[in-house]
């Protein structure tokens, strides 16, 4: 059951009115049987993967607990547990594409085995209780609204807001319900009307350079619309529930450094990492020997950032490979990982350079670091989409030759009719300005929810009907799945 | 609901349900709204049918049900200035036997004919499901859920189609970059015509056309088995209802040759004891003029419509026991559809009763 299908919004209105029908006390049981029903209208296979999960990670942080007293046996269970959750998440994610097989995998499964295998390591390091109940287990790695695309919630985060009943607040039932909206108007009207666009502009062959640079400009703004767009949907729905779930977007287009950028792109997954493996890893014992050995060539500031620089190298590897078995996954993890230990290890002479300069870090500054976050993503984006790093390096050829300006409207038709790209012009801008507004006074749907129903109701019904027009959604129409679910 | 409310969060939820209830009224009025001005309006579109709501209860004698050959053909401004026959075009393009079913049932709620015209053009059709995403559209005219349902169930294969046509996805993304200040009028005006129009669609043009050489014999080739089997429960649902029933066949060069497929359907229709009139038999004489009566390959234009429908009206008032309605207060709807209409094509004549073909 696509979360964009008129079968889920019955079932989330049904989820809604069960919820608060039946007494506090119930209501996480409201909870594990809707997930159950979505995992199993997901196909066996999800169902089946979430049960095995969950019991391997409610027992084995039984186990875990039990053994705090004896580290090494601990650290070896542990070993074996994550060797068995990760391990298997791997074998099924990568082996059937570099086998050229098409199997049926397990919806969100790097998502809930991310989770279960982060519950099981802070067990472990006695940052979070073993929970006795497996059903509780079962719940927050099978929560359905995180299974299409996260975010990864720490147990933390989530175990106990799934754990208890929550009572119906209608501010947040209002403003879960206006996230929900601005989702499906961020995915259907802005991601998948792009989907059409950036297809008809990166395929063909026959466009000048910059209009393939224009596709690369508006894939990215797709994928962030697509990305964030299903975000603000579980959000929202959650939010109705009365359950906060993590942020996993908050306007990366406003980084002004690539370090702000990846702090603010699917933050979820890089909040997992650097808690899982970079820390551990900057911070280990070999962490501490590499900067001892370094410090004799290099400088001590440098040597001392090098484990960091070099755990961040790793994680971006990783978060490279997770998105997919490919070499432009190792290209686009090692670009990015290559730029940010560059940035950790260059820091002082930026620094030392900043002073000398009297470059302001503010200011005039801004829009010029701005403008150098932006197209330094924009360049890691011919590698996020294209089959391979040769195809990448052909498309970026291809954005920067023929600069050919003449018939420039005829070509702009071709791609799409005007009203359409009027239509896509009209909600990006909406998009940025909507951003623009959040970043300075801070979630508008908080806001709007606060708000009379004389300002709140039309902005509301403006969004759903603009949603149910422009939208792309139906047999017909070229609606695509939301793109992080083959994560 | 918690056991334990205090009156203050009562009072919070209260008006926070009352609330949400009104929300979901007005969003259901928008849509509603919104849905009216992207559905496809007049010709292939929902107004005949939702303009027969408009019209007095029990006030249409003559229902004649089929396709766009039916709506262009049968002219029911003639059929009422010269015999005072109040017929009414249920009628929208390319509509199979299938759309004409449910559409029958839902007209004959609020309406108690004394005949019902079936157009026959759809024997011809060779498929198992409507296709066209337009002609499924027509269905929207019909108000009731069970109706509406049934017809668009009707036309596709699968029920996760029938599902989208039901929410009307497909209105909502073909029509916005064609809409016009009419499109947001309420209720529809009907091409400009209002009200009182009866489901008659003019077309202007004049395409020659050579009378087709060829002698309507009785070969019968079996239909579509979907539309025989929609047929076959249109005729059950005019027995069912006590009302009589006649196929009428309009004239169609282009299709002429195909005539053993009306040929099958007539031969069934007589197992319900209903006849027709074939109107399109070349040896048929009633003045039709094919180099100057046609509008394209299939459909009459203004003058051909006249010229066929003083025909049907002199043929159906000597088959049937119809009223004439003329001067009838209950039936000045008709009069000043008939008046606006022959305002507006004041030259044109109709090509002569009984005049022989050239």
């Amino acid at each position: 059951m696509s979360i964009l299908s008129f079968e889920f919004l019955c079932f989330l209105a049904a989820v809604f009115l069960a919820y608060y029908a039946v007494p506090l006390r119930l209501r996480p049981w409201v909870l594990l049987i809707a997930s159950a029903v979505f995992a199993a209208l997901a196909g066996w296979q999800t169902a089946a993967h979430i049960a095995c999960v969950s019991m391997i990670t409610w027992g084995g942080a039984l186990e875990l607990a039990a053994l705090r007293g004896k580290p090494r046996t601990g650290r070896l269970l542990l070993a074996l547990l994550l060797t068995a959750d990760l391990g298997t998440m791997c074998f099924l994610k990568y082996y059937p594409s570099l086998m050229g097989l098409n199997w049926i995998l397990p919806l969100g499964m790097s998502y809930f085995t991310f989770q279960s295998a982060g519950y099981m390591i802070d067990v472990f390091r006695g940052k979070a209780k073993a929970e006795k109940n497996p059903l509780r287990t079962l719940l927050f790695v099978g929560y359905f609204l995180q299974l299409p695309q996260g975010p990864i919630s720490s147990w933390q985060e989530l175990a106990g807001q799934l754990s208890v009943g929550h009572r119906l607040e209608p501010v947040n039932a209002v403003s879960g319900f206006t996230l929900m909206a601005w989702g499906y108007f961020k995915k259907l009207v802005i991601a998948d009307r792009l989907a059409v666009t950036t297809q008809a502009l990166l395929t063909s062959e026959s466009l000048p350079g910059w209009f393939v640079l224009g596709g690369v400009i508006l894939y990215t703004i797709r994928l962030y619309a697509d990305f964030s767009g299903g975000m603000d949907i579980v959000r929202g729905y959650s939010c109705m529930l009365g359950i906060t779930l993590p942020e996993n977007f908050r306007r990366p287009f406003f980084s002004v450094s690539v370090a702000e950028y990846w702090r603010r792109w699917h933050i979820s997954l890089g909040a997992w990492f650097r808690k899982y493996v970079l820390y551990p890893m900057s911070l280990s014992r070999g962490g501490a020997a590499l900067s001892k050995f370094a410090g004799r060539f290099l400088g001590k500031k440098t040597a001392r950032s090098l484990p960091s620089a070099l755990a961040t190298l790793t994680v971006f590897l990783l978060i490279g490979i997770w998105h997919m078995a490919s070499w432009n996954a190792v290209v686009f993890g090692a670009y990015w990982g290559v730029l940010m230990a560059a940035s950790i290890l260059l820091e002082p002479c930026f620094k030392r350079m900043s002073t000398a300069l009297h470059l302001p870090r503010k200011g005039w500054m801004t829009p010029l670091r701005w403008l150098r976050t932006m197209l330094l993503v924009l360049l890691s984006q011919f590698f996020a989409f294209t089959p391979g790093p040769q195809a990448g390096w052909a498309l970026l050829r291809a954005a920067f030759s023929d600069w050919e300006l003449t018939g420039f409207a005829e070509r702009w038709l071709t791609v799409m009719p005007t009203l359409e790209w009027v239509i896509v012009g009209a909600a990006i801008a909406i998009l940025l300005l909507a951003d623009a507004l959040t970043e300075r006074r801070g979630d508008l749907h908080v806001r709007l929810a606060k708000r009379s129903i004389l300002i709140r109701w039309p902005v509301l019904l403006l969004i759903i009907i603009a949603t149910l027009v422009f939208g792309c959604y139906g047999s017909g129409v070229d609606s695509s799945a939301f793109v992080y679910t083959q994560f | 609901m918690n056991q334990n409310m205090s009156p203050g969060r009562g009072r919070l939820l209260l008006a926070f349900w009352l609330r949400t209830a009104i929300f979901l009224v007005l969003l259901a009025a928008a849509m509603f709204y919104t849905l009216h001005v992207l559905s496809p309006k007049y010709d292939y579109g929902m107004c005949s049918m939702d303009n027969l709501y408009r019209q007095p209860d029990n006030s249409v004698d003559v229902l004649v049900v089929g396709t766009s050959v039916a709506y262009a053909g049968v002219n029911t401004n003639v059929l009422y200035e010269e015999y005072g026959i109040a017929s009414y075009n249920l009628c929208s393009a390319e509509q199979p036997f299938w759309i004409s079913y449910y559409a029958l049932r839902e007209a004959l709620k609020t309406q108690t004919p004394r005949l019902i015209l079936l157009d026959t053009k759809p024997a011809l059709y060779d498929r198992d499901y409507t296709s066209s995403g337009r002609i499924i559209m027509s269905t929207y005219g019909i108000r009731s859920l069970e109706n509406r349902i049934g017809a668009i169930r009707a036309c596709v294969e699968s029920d996760a189609e029938a599902l989208e046509y039901l929410l009307m996805f497909p209105v909502l993304h073909s029509k916005y970059d064609s809409v016009t200040a009419e499109d947001f009028i309420y209720p529809l005006t009907n091409g400009g015509r209002g009200q009182d129009w009866k489901g008659y669609i003019e077309e202007d043009a004049v395409e020659f056309h050579r009378k087709p050489s060829f002698t309507w014999n009785s070969v019968r080739q079996n239909l579509n088995a979907r539309e025989e089997e929609y047929a076959r429960k249109i005729f059950a649902l005019a027995q069912e209802e006590n009302i009589p029933m006649m196929l009428i066949t309009l004239p169609n060069p282009d299709y002429a040759s195909e005539h053993m497929y009306v040929n099958a359907l007539y031969s069934i229709a007589a197992e319900y004891g209903i006849t027709g009139i074939n109107y399109n038999d070349p040896s048929l004489h009633y003045g039709l003029r094919y180099s100057t009566d046609f509008a394209d390959w299939q459909h009459l234009n203004v003058k051909g419509s006249m010229t066929l429908s003083r025909q049907l009206g002199a043929d159906l008032m000597a088959l049937f026991d119809l009223p004439d309605r003329r001067g009838d207060v209950a039936y000045e709807s008709y009069q000043r559809c008939a008046d606006k209409w022959y305002a507006i094509y004041p030259g044109f004549e109709s090509s002569g009763i009984k005049e022989v073909e050239p």
